[in-house]
């Protein structure tokens, strides 16, 4: 899930107050950011109308579901107007300046065709549902809330044309290009040239939304099944009751992103560890993956960390390179702490209990963040003098950031107390970081902050959701064609023993690492190996430890390394250089997922002796 | 033909699912095909009923959770507690009902094939509890797809916890909730016994299922396919009611094995639990159920139970 090739920084204002519809469009983000605020409020209202007065607000878990549908098509139309749609940045980068026009109008092209095909499959599923006329909550149906998909995806692929070209030229091109698409889809009788387009879509630089639509589309169409499933599998994806514990918990990083608490808590673990030699690496793993289990996405940790931690490293004479690589792979490793959204999508695919899924999670996040925090250490050079322990300034680090530092409380307290559930205690966490951020320590200003960092989450959670519904739609697909039990009986009657399939597991997981970004592959993936993982009797839950400790690897190697891209953005360094600097911690990395994968014990002892 | 169930692989419901399957695919011919997608594959009830609506699926075992969204009368059947004192009770009602609920599911598009039964619905809870009151100090699992179950819990005074089937396990282990209701089938697969090892011997309420197909799938099939389809599925129905009427007892007694304890409403408490469900009769009736079915169920119940006595 890279950036797009024309890169925007990611602490822009989603809008500038340019062009000729800049007062729409903030209307629009204002909009998105409502929707986003009642997601927080209307459960923290729910909890305390249940616990003062045994009542609660009519359906608040549906309607909170269903912001999160909302929240993911208008943050998709925000991320297609801003050119943010996650795309693998692709052959144009290679190719010379004069014929950009051309890739950029194919791409742009072959993208608006999916998505108009996706706007037309979404109106016919909400023409079907409005005669179901299933209510949601005071007497509103569900289908005038489904109607956002339509619109929505009309909306992207307007969008998507405009940007597919500057000139009237260009964006004739790309409407040809679209036009020719479906002329061949229509008429060809094999699948085999649309295949062909949506590959060079993607060399191109689309959307990974329109790659995996569009195979959807393409599967759907092909045994004469109803394309309006792709709508219904985003629709059933988006309502899941877990989901908007991800939005939620993504905002709450966003909020301590954006305010002060990066400066305040490396001034914390410089005070307590500074004096070790490789204080400044453990300094770094430890908030690298601190950041990353709360934003979810270890982009905008390394967009937000890499320029404070850097000159730390630096100052205590790290090399460059091995910073870098400490750096873009200490971000990965939050993939694995509580509460990141990767594991909280793994639960919800595979059908686990959330709180069993973060406990287990808790000692292979600690075995691979020490496997990192060692080969940082001794990366250390030696003839540095360790800062010595400064006992009043540890103590006034850690009482200016006190805030912060009590957030795992509020989260874990949560879950523990018994009080909340999971997606309750999301919205908790995202309240208590708003009230830190910019109330307590006043680092976000309410009108001219809030409105710029809830669009801009509401921007990467709306891309990141589209991705997730399409790449549902694909493993519906493998569901209903009936491959997933067939892979299943295939590996099980090819593979006898226990320890050959976890090193055939690790071969292949690594193989998806590459080429997938994590959140496509968890929707993909989960439905295959899940049902094969039970019959060689690995529990789903570690299964989802080793799936994801894997994952932590994908992000760092190529093709498709989150991490790499981010990385190579934020220091200004090609990505070859980056994927050299991450080798050493690569290697560490995969010593600790072999462990994590042969000792279950790592994964099921925590929440067996918790949750008995 | 394209089937969507809840119910488990290779469950007695799937293997009645499979062999009714067979029987059609005989009479149907060449190039019939049947394929039951289990465990929820294709999603929830809710879900299956809207793969069926854009045609996704032909047909489905649903639950009333599921049948209610295509039409709300069958919810007479399961949504209403201590309506129902006995199978007998049920079938009577239901036998009665029938006609006029398969022509509306009919005229809304579906054909139910037939009626099978899941067994009755009880309630496991941390701590012992007999009176409607032991319950009100704790939280009470209400399914996060059925906000209307959740309305029932807070007009009987309890303190409903909606949540996913999949948190039930990991709630009552942490306290978030206290007692689950649920079929002894279900709880013994789920291990809520465990957590919450207290059962009160009170059928709260049964759960009614039906096996249907869209019109337009039934429509498709020869008419010899259509009969072969329709016998061999009742016979399927009989079957599942036949079990769900034995495994009750049979999940309890394994469960007891485990260390289940069954507690037993006295007179007294039964009819506390008697008066206050039917105190939310009159918020049940017109908004969960239409109140001409209610109705219908209140009569044709007084009209068993004279009859009987
Ligand atoms: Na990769
Ligand atoms: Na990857």
């Amino acid at each position: 899930m890279p950036l797009p090739a024309e890169t925007t920084p990611i602490y822009d204002a989603p809008s500038e107050r340019a062009g000729p519809w800049w007062k729409l469009h903030r209307v629009e983000d204002t909009v998105l950011s409502l929707v986003l605020a009642t997601m927080v409020l209307l459960p923290v209202l729910e909890i305390a109308l249940r616990s003062t007065l045994s009542v609660g607000v009519a359906n608040a878990a549906a309607l909170v579901q269903h912001g999160v549908l909302l929240v993911g098509m208008l943050g998709a139309a925000v991320a297609a107007r801003e050119g943010r749609l996650l795309s693998i940045a692709g052959l144009g980068r290679w190719l010379p300046e004069r014929f950009h026009w051309v890739h950029r109008a194919a791409a742009g092209g072959l993208a608006m065709a999916v998505t108009g095909v996706l706007a037309h499959a979404a109106w016919n599923f909400v023409a079907v549902e409005r005669e179901g006329g299933n209510l949601l909550a005071y007497g509103v149906p569900v289908w005038w809330v489904e109607a956002v998909m339509p619109a929505g995806f009309a909306l992207i692929a307007l969008r998507l044309w405009i940007r597919s070209g500057e000139r009237v030229a260009d964006r004739a091109l790309s409407l040809a290009v679209a036009a020719g698409l479906l002329g061949v889809a229509t008429l060809s009788a094999t699948a085999t040239p649309v295949v062909a387009l949506l590959a060079l879509a993607v060399l191109l630089g689309a959307p990974v939304f329109v790659v995996l639509g569009g195979i959807a589309l393409l599967l759907f169409a092909g045994d004469d099944l109803p394309l309006a499933a792709i709508p219904l599998n985003h629709y059933q994806l988006t309502v899941n009751p877990s989901l908007p514990a991800i939005p939620l918990f993504t905002l709450a990083g966003y909020f301590l992103a954006e305010g002060g608490a990066p400066a305040r808590l490396i001034r914390v673990f410089r005070a307590l560890f500074g004096r070790f030699r490789g204080g400044a690496a453990l300094v770094t793993v430890l908030l690298t993956a601190f950041f990353t289990s709360f934003t979810g996405a270890s982009g905008v940790t390394i967009l937000a960390l890499g320029g404070l931690l850097m000159p730390l490293l630096q100052g205590v004479r790290y090399p460059e390179r091995s910073g870098i690589g400490l750096i873009t792979s200490g971000c990965s490793l939050g993939v694995l702490i509580p509460p990141a959204l990767p594991l909280i999508l793994y639960a919800i695919i595979a059908r686990q209990p959330i709180e069993t899924m973060l406990l287990a999670a808790v000692v292979p996040a600690a075995v691979m963040t020490t496997m990192l925090v060692l080969l940082g250490i001794w990366r250390q050079p030696r003839d540095t003098a360790p800062t010595p322990f400064d006992p009043a300034e540890a103590l006034a680090a850690i009482k200016a950031a006190k805030w912060e530092l009590a957030i795992p409380l509020v989260t874990f307290g949560g879950l523990a107390s018994g009080l909340v559930t999971p997606t309750e205690t999301a919205a908790l966490t995202a309240l208590y970081a708003f009230i830190v951020e910019v109330l307590i320590y006043r680092d976000l200003s309410i009108t001219r902050d809030l409105p710029r960092v809830m669009a801009e989450c509401g921007l990467l959670v709306g891309g990141i959701i589209l991705i997730l519904g399409m790449a549902l739609g694909f493993t519906n697909y493998l569901i209903d064609a009936q491959i997933a039990d067939q892979v299943s009986e295939w590996v099980q009657t090819s593979i006898a023993s226990l320890w050959v399939f976890l090193l055939a597991l690790n071969g292949l997981l690594l193989l998806v690492g590459a080429f997938m970004d994590i959140y496509s592959a968890i929707i993909v993936v989960t439905p295959l190996i899940v049902p094969i993982g039970l019959a060689f009797g690995v529990h789903p839950v570690h299964l989802g430890v080793i799936f994801l400790a894997n994952m932590e690897l994908g992000f760092l190697t190529p093709p498709v390394g989150m991490n790499l891209f981010f990385a190579s953005y934020r220091f200004g360094t090609p990505i070859g250089e980056v994927a050299r600097a991450v080798l050493p911690a690569l290697a560490v990395l995969a010593v600790g997922v072999l462990l994590i994968t042969y000792i279950p014990a790592f994964s099921m002892w925590l929440p067996n002796v918790l949750l008995r | 033909l394209r089937l969507g169930t809840l119910a488990p692989k290779n469950s007695l419901y799937h293997r009645a699912l499979l062999e009714m399957g067979e029987t059609w695919k005989a009479a149907q011919g060449d190039g019939s095909k049947l394929i039951v997608f289990t465990d929820g594959a294709q999603g929830g009830e809710s879900d299956t009923v809207k793969r069926m609506r854009i045609g996704q699926l032909n047909g489905g075992l649903l639950s009333v959770v599921g049948l209610r969204e295509i039409d709300p009368s069958v919810s007479a059947l399961q949504t209403i507690p201590l309506m129902f004192r006995s199978w007998e009770e049920v079938d009577y009602v239901r036998e009665q009902l029938r006609p006029a609920m398969e022509k509306r599911f009919f005229d809304k598009g579906y054909v139910v094939l037939s009626w099978g039964d899941a067994g009755w619905v009880r309630f496991f809870s941390q701590r012992p509890a007999a009176a409607p009151d032991d319950f009100k100090s704790m939280k009470m699992f209400t399914w996060a797809g059925e906000p209307e179950q959740m309305e029932v819990m807070k007009a009987l005074g309890y303190q409903p916890v909606s949540l996913e089937t999949a948190d039930i396990l990991p709630a009552l282990q942490t306290g978030l909730i206290e007692v689950v209701p649920a079929t002894p089938y279900y709880a013994l697969a789920a291990q809520f016994n465990g957590p919450a090892p207290h059962m009160l011997e009170l059928n709260w309420a049964p759960i009614v299922g039906a096996l249907v197909v869209t019109r337009k799938a039934w429509e498709g099939m020869s008419p010899a396919g259509q009969t072969a389809l329709r016998e061999a599925a009742r016979a399927a129905g009989e079957k599942m009611r036949a079990q769900a009427r034995t495994e009750v007892d049979e999940a309890v007694a394994a469960m007891v094995k485990r260390g289940l304890k069954v507690t037993r409403p006295s007179a007294e408490q039964m009819a506390a639990w008697q008066a206050l469900a039917e105190s939310v009769y009159p918020q049940i009736r017109g908004r969960l159920v239409p109140a001409e079915t209610f109705d219908e169920v209140t009569r044709l119940l007084a009209e068993f139970r004279a009859r009987n006595k």
